[in-house]
């Protein structure tokens, strides 16, 4: 490690609403990998827009090479030096992988965009950096892994001296992983101070010389990598205190019959074998980090993408489920974690979106009924205690939590048993979200069953009787809530196999 | 005019279809002025032809719209199922009212081709009802060996030409605009089927969010393609009520009534991305651009003068719809 390159310090950044960044620091050397490690939400992408200037800090200082600086847009800070490989990769699959590198300052003979000049300079990079690319290729007809090396070349020709990495792994292979870091320790050879975002504890231990925690938007630490362990590190990220009563014990009935058994689903990276079963009047936590195949693994099960392979059972039976018509006809009712996109039709009624998913049986004929269907939605307005003028309102007009009740009713007109609430109070206030946890508890004291996807550690230890942990596509725990704790949640959702 | 804009009755009609019928109005006084021809009633009869098979298209569309969709085969189709009609007629000589039904099972083939691209296929809406566009227009001709069919005049020494007495009939020697009553009726099925139906539901539900709509366990596809299937039959409708207006049709034409139908729809207020459609504003539309063209001519303009101010009402009409939907947002 050498001199230090990069210094923020006590950055502070309030969004309306949340405190997202309370007083960081972040110290970044050069030749050093620099892990930054925490929850989902824990404030890293947030921190790291603030470095590049896609977001301004209320205080606090950045300095770099000895200065004190402020970007006001990720340009300048390029121009400066600070690039970030995102995690998304924005490129243009259309165009070759030079004219990918070289966009926005194409090599010109006068007028003209002089491409076999820019293929020549992007070779040169790619020798570099020891990476067998042609540079005349389309960038769509490479892999996420040689894409996103080609993300680093544009890096290096931005003469970059520090590089963060946003969650570079994710999508990648073993082999392509290997390879990145081959890569990532020729960079940091070379004096380059590299910022490394990711959950793979493994990785932190192979790849980085020091850890920064951060938890709920705070700075909690910075290790030395080598002189810590992997407990060490978990518990710096999940050492909060829990406010809310946890549940301490499962309220299912020993006896409960399965009402669904999954068995050996797969569809694609994000879902790979996974079984588990759920009981009547049980909530079934899923826990795990972002990008663990929680939801996709939802939506295989809903029909609402394709699936490979695996088995379905309701209530004991095998079900072919091919598409969310299927689903809905066994009983499942699913709530999106995008309530927008996927739950409501927000140019339409409460009315209406509450028949949604049960139209036929508020026919007269072949004519909507629709004193009924105001009535049945009247009545789900006042059991579920939605805030809304009247059920002729148009959902676009309600409130975030309100919205919520909406979908929930959908599901419970439809008189499902089995629902999948996907992150039920994401963007909700705290308010609602209680309601909505109370509303949880009564419908699975009057026999329904709940699958529980959520991202927030609090809510998964206080409403699930179980919990199933997931991390990269694939189960990698099953805990009993009477045994569940922060830690061994979080070890399980980090563990890779 | 706040208090005018909220009144319970002005909000029922919709305050843009009111002002549409102002437009409406200030136009046949506008035209009156300049020709008063215009305060015959045979020159209204006169517009009124022109009202009727567009406006069969234009319900159709209608539908198609209110899915986010687009459908630009509407007019060759009318003029597809026209001629493959007439030619049934006039050379095979099949009875008068095999024919007409030949004109509806047309469109409404067509109609289940389109949708099926659509809804089944994942076509774009766009696209694929260009292709059938020029599919219409080709086999229309093909069909008619590019010769022009003449459907039977209403002084048929056979009787034949009974048919246009589907818009027209004499009573005691006053002509009554029986078109005008059968398109009232079909535009009344019409607002039922998109208000009162399962069809009408979920097609402007999809229109809005399609996949909020599928992920409730509903079948998207379907509802989609009753659209499409919906444009096409009224186009074979709208051919009927073609025939029967001025018998002759040409072939290889039509597409310039794709644009007077969905101008009409979109005048009258149905959102060109889909999930809001009015069935009242479109026919109103209709009536608009019908009065327009008749006006025009009756003043001796050129053609191009009707688009010119065609072009002008639905930039408004537009502009209406995207400031209103902003401040919403």
């Amino acid at each position: 490690m050498g001199e230090v390159i990069l210094t923020m310090k006590g950055i502070d950044k309030s969004f309306p609403g949340v405190h997202a960044l309370d007083h960081v620091d972040l110290e970044v050397r050069k030749g050093e990998v620099h892990a930054l490690m925490g929850e989902n939400g824990a404030g890293k992408s947030t921190l790291m827009k603030v470095l590049t200037g896609i977001y301004s800090k209320d205080s606090g200082t950045i300095t770099y090479e000895g200065k004190e600086v402020e970007f006001t847009n990720p340009r300048e800070a390029q121009a400066a030096g600070i690039v970030i490989v995102h995690q998304e990769l924005n490129m243009m699959n259309h165009l070759t992988v030079a004219q990918n590198i070289f966009i926005g300052r194409e090599m010109m003979s006068g007028k003209l965009i002089n491409d076999s000049k820019m293929n020549e300079e992007a070779k040169k990079l790619f020798r570099q950096l020891n990476i067998d690319i042609d540079p005349t290729e389309k960038m769509g007809n490479l892999t996420v892994g040689k894409q996103q090396m080609c993300e680093i070349a544009k890096a290096i020709s931005h003469e970059a001296k520090v590089i963060v990495f946003d969650e570079p792994s994710a999508a990648l292979t073993e082999a392509e992983i290997d390879e990145l870091f081959k890569i990532i320790r020729d960079l940091r050879d070379k004096q380059l101070g590299i910022v490394y975002i990711s959950h793979r504890m493994d990785e932190i231990k192979v790849i980085t010389d020091r850890v920064t925690v951060m938890r709920d938007g705070g700075y909690v630490g910075t290790l030395i990598t080598k002189d810590s362990t992997k407990d060490d590190i978990i518990n710096m990220m999940v050492g909060r205190v829990i406010y809310e009563d946890p549940k301490t014990e499962s309220t299912v009935a020993p006896d409960a019959p399965v009402v669904l058994k999954v068995e050996h689903l797969n569809a694609g990276k994000m879902v790979q074998d996974v079984s588990f079963e759920l009981h009547k009047g049980e909530i079934l936590g899923f826990s795990g980090l972002m990008g663990a195949g929680r939801t996709e693994t939802a939506r295989a099960l809903f029909g609402a993408d394709p699936k490979e392979s695996g088995e379905i059972y309701v209530n004991g039976k095998k079900v072919d489920i091919k598409s969310p018509m299927d689903a809905v006809k066994c009983g499942i009712g699913y709530l999106s974690e995008d309530r927008k996109r996927y739950g409501i039709v927000v140019a339409k009624s409460v009315a209406e979106n509450s028949t949604m998913a049960s139209l036929e049986n508020f026919m007269s004929g072949i004519f909507i009924n629709k004193k009924k269907e105001a009535k049945i939605a009247q009545e789900y307005v006042e059991s579920l205690k939605t805030k809304t003028p009247g059920v002729d309102q148009l959902v676009v007009n309600l409130s975030g939590g309100n919205q919520q009740k909406v979908v929930i009713a959908k599901w419970l007109v439809r008189n499902c048993d089995i629902l999948i609430f996907d992150e039920p109070t994401r963007g909700i206030d705290v308010g609602a979200k209680s309601e909505i946890y109370h509303l949880m508890n009564e419908l699975v004291a009057e026999g329904k069953s709940i699958i529980m996807i959520s991202s927030e550690m609090t809510e998964i230890l206080r409403m699930s009787d179980r919990i199933v942990v997931m991390c990269e596509g694939k189960k990698t725990g099953e805990i009993d809530i009477s045994e569940a704790t922060q830690e061994n949640i979080m070890h399980a959702a980090t563990l890779r196999n | 005019m706040e208090n005018f804009k909220n009144s319970p009755l002005v909000k029922k009609i919709g305050f843009n279809r009111i002002v549409l019928c102002g437009v409406l109005l200030l136009m046949y006084i506008i035209f009156a002025i300049v020709s008063p021809t215009f305060l015959s009633y045979s020159r209204i009869l006169s517009a009124l032809n022109y009202a009727y098979f567009l406006g069969f298209l234009a319900l159709g569309v209608t539908f198609v719209i209110a899915t986010g969709g687009i459908d630009f085969s509407i007019g060759p189709v009318m003029f597809c199922a026209a001629l493959m009609g007439g030619r049934l007629l006039v050379k095979d000589g099949v009875p008068v009212i095999v024919a007409l039904l030949a004109c509806l099972l047309v469109g409404f083939v067509f109609g289940v081709i389109n949708g099926y691209l659509v809804a089944y296929m994942g076509l774009p809406s766009f696209i694929s009802s260009m292709a059938l566009m020029m599919l219409a227009k080709g086999v229309g001709s093909v069909f008619t060996q590019t010769q022009s069919i003449s459907w039977p005049q209403g002084t048929d020494p056979n009787g034949l030409g009974w048919f246009r007495n589907l818009i027209k009939m004499k009573v005691g020697g006053v002509d009554i605009p029986t078109g005008l009553i059968w398109l009232l009726i079909v535009a009344v099925i019409c607002a039922i089927i998109l208000n009162n139906t399962k069809i009408g539901r979920y097609i402007l539900c999809l229109g809005s969010n399609k996949e909020a709509v599928r992920l409730s366990g509903v079948n998207v596809k379907k509802w989609e393609m009753i659209a499409f299937i919906i444009s096409g039959t009224l186009a074979g409708m709208a051919a009927i009520a073609y025939v029967s207006a001025y018998t002759t049709v040409t072939p290889s034409g039509g597409d310039i009534f794709n644009n007077d139908a969905i101008a009409s729809c979109v005048m009258g207020g149905t959102s060109m991305s889909g999930g809001l459609a009015s069935i009242g504003g479109s026919i109103i539309g209709v009536m608009i651009i019908s009065l327009l063209q008749e006006g025009i001519l009756a003043m001796g303009f050129q053609k191009d003068y009707q688009y010119i101010i065609t072009g002008i009402i639905v930039l408004l009409a537009v502009f209406a719809d995207v400031r209103s939907r902003r401040r919403k947002n």
